[in-house]
């Protein structure tokens, strides 16, 4: 079988040609990021709309499993939730009551809630990176719903990662877990600063490093980290996890700890992407 | 002609269900790499050129992907494929315990000159761990799908060839 049968080229010299092209190519797209893009357009009609339709599939079909196995679970859970609501309910008035006390207090201080007010966009996580050495994924919005480079990405209530590349259609996300992403995080009840730093060993258990603690910082397991007001693409004030296993290290100037992050890395399916970058806040 | 609008769609499919159904399915947390049975068993049973091609394919549409940097994939990708036609020499149809070795040192090879390049450069030197942890599980779950994958790119082979080879005569 041949492709072309004028010209037969030697698989050496081919592999040469073409080594030498994948060399160019990442130079070029090293130091001119956007002048490859209309690769991604091409991909964005073509492949990402297939992903798109797989994933639907695969939630509904593990959706299913899912209902099977929990059916029995939920009954008995049912009747408990039952009990929690009447609990609650009333718990709730009392809380309203509050609420509103709160806000009348907050008002007269001018302070503002803090994440609630960022506007965001719910996207839809549709592929994920190929090899498990890193942890990059594609969501299903891109430019032409308004993502752009280094928006910061939540789900729920935690840090989840920040955008690093848009298409027309989708773009991608590097998670905080990823073994190349650095986070600028602070505790949120002694404003100490670290960095959270993403570890493809730790999260095999599910942890995510955090180093550069100061030693004196007068820090327990279970306290909360959010994301500090030093960092140029985080946004302030993002939950990211809770600390466990604090240590000191070997230089006795600093302490590091591992986090346990409030998003479920595992089944991310939907997230929600703040469309105010950091430099654009006042 | 045939034969390429086939192997295109192939390795789309490979890649679609890679980055889609696999996370979903993952064994202690790993998924099996796909596309690297795909280029190494038509690279086993076609030879370099096409083993190439396709490697040089599979890892491009993965830097567009996944990598601000477009080339690196496609080049490791692009000598596995070369690498793995090689063995082209001793391919015979009926054997399939030999493409099943080969897809598994092939994946430990990936992950190791992976591991070499992003992890050992940057001063991660527990090779042990990522071995056991990382290694071992993607080896062995690449080599399950493997053995399933390779005898129905296998079917799909003889089928192009045969339809080639009418055309000709």
């Amino acid at each position: 079988m041949k492709y072309n049968k004028g010209i037969e080229l030697p698989p050496k010299f081919l592999l040469i040609a073409m080594t030498a092209l994948c060399i160019i190519l990442s130079i070029v797209t090293y130091f001119f990021r956007d002048s490859l893009s209309f690769l991604n357009v091409i991909t964005n009609h073509t492949i990402v709309p297939m992903q798109n339709g797989v994933t639907s599939v695969s939630i509904w079909i593990e959706g299913k499993f899912e209902t099977l196995q929990d059916i029995r679970s939920l009954i008995s859970e049912n009747e408990e939730l039952k009990q929690q609501v009447d609990e609650l309910t009333y718990a709730n008035k009392i809380y309203q009551e509050d609420q509103y006390e709160l806000n009348r207090l907050r008002d007269l201080l001018e302070l503002d809630e803090k994440y609630s007010d960022y506007d965001k966009i719910g996207a839809r996580v549709i592929a994920a990176d190929s090899n498990n050495w890193f942890n990059t994924f594609v969501i299903d919005k891109g430019s032409n719903d308004g993502i752009e480079v280094d928006m910061n990405v939540i789900a729920g209530n935690g840090l989840v990662g920040i955008v690093t590349d848009v298409s027309p259609d989708y773009s991608t996300v590097k998670a905080i877990t990823d073994d190349t992403s650095y986070v600028y995080a602070m505790f949120i009840n002694t404003n100490d600063l670290c960095v959270v730093k993403g570890d493809t060993k730790e999260i095999i258990d599910g942890y995510i490093n955090v180093t550069n603690i100061p030693k004196d910082a007068e820090i327990s397991e279970g306290d909360e980290l959010v994301t500090s007001h030093i960092s140029n693409k985080f946004l302030e004030g993002i939950t990211i996890g809770y600390v466990t296993e604090i240590t000191i290290d070997s230089n006795n100037l600093t302490k590091t700890a591992k986090l346990t992050p409030v998003v479920d890395f595992k089944n991310l399916q939907e997230v929600l992407v703040i469309t105010q970058k950091k430099q654009s806040v006042e | 002609m045939k034969r390429i609008i086939c192997l295109g769609i192939i390795l789309i499919l490979c890649f679609v269900c890679q980055t889609t159904i696999f996370p979903h399915f993952t064994l202690a947390g790993i998924s099996p790499n796909i596309l690297l049975i795909f280029v190494v068993s038509f690279a086993f049973m076609q030879g370099k050129k096409e083993g190439m091609l396709l490697g040089f394919f599979c890892g491009l549409l993965i830097d567009i992907f996944f990598n601000s940097v477009i080339g690196i994939n496609a080049a490791l990708y692009m000598y596995i494929g070369y690498l793995a036609g090689y063995f082209n020499a001793i391919y015979y149809s009926e054997i399939i315990i030999l493409p099943i070795i080969l897809i598994t040192g092939f994946d430990l090879l990936y992950n190791l000159v992976i591991y070499i390049f992003c992890f050992l450069l940057r001063n991660k030197l527990s090779l042990v761990f990522y071995i056991r942890k990382l290694f071992i599980p993607e080896a062995v779950y690449t080599m399950l799908i493997g053995i399933i994958l390779y005898m129905i790119f296998h079917k799909i082979n003889s089928y192009l060839t045969v339809k080639e080879e009418g055309s000709v005569e």
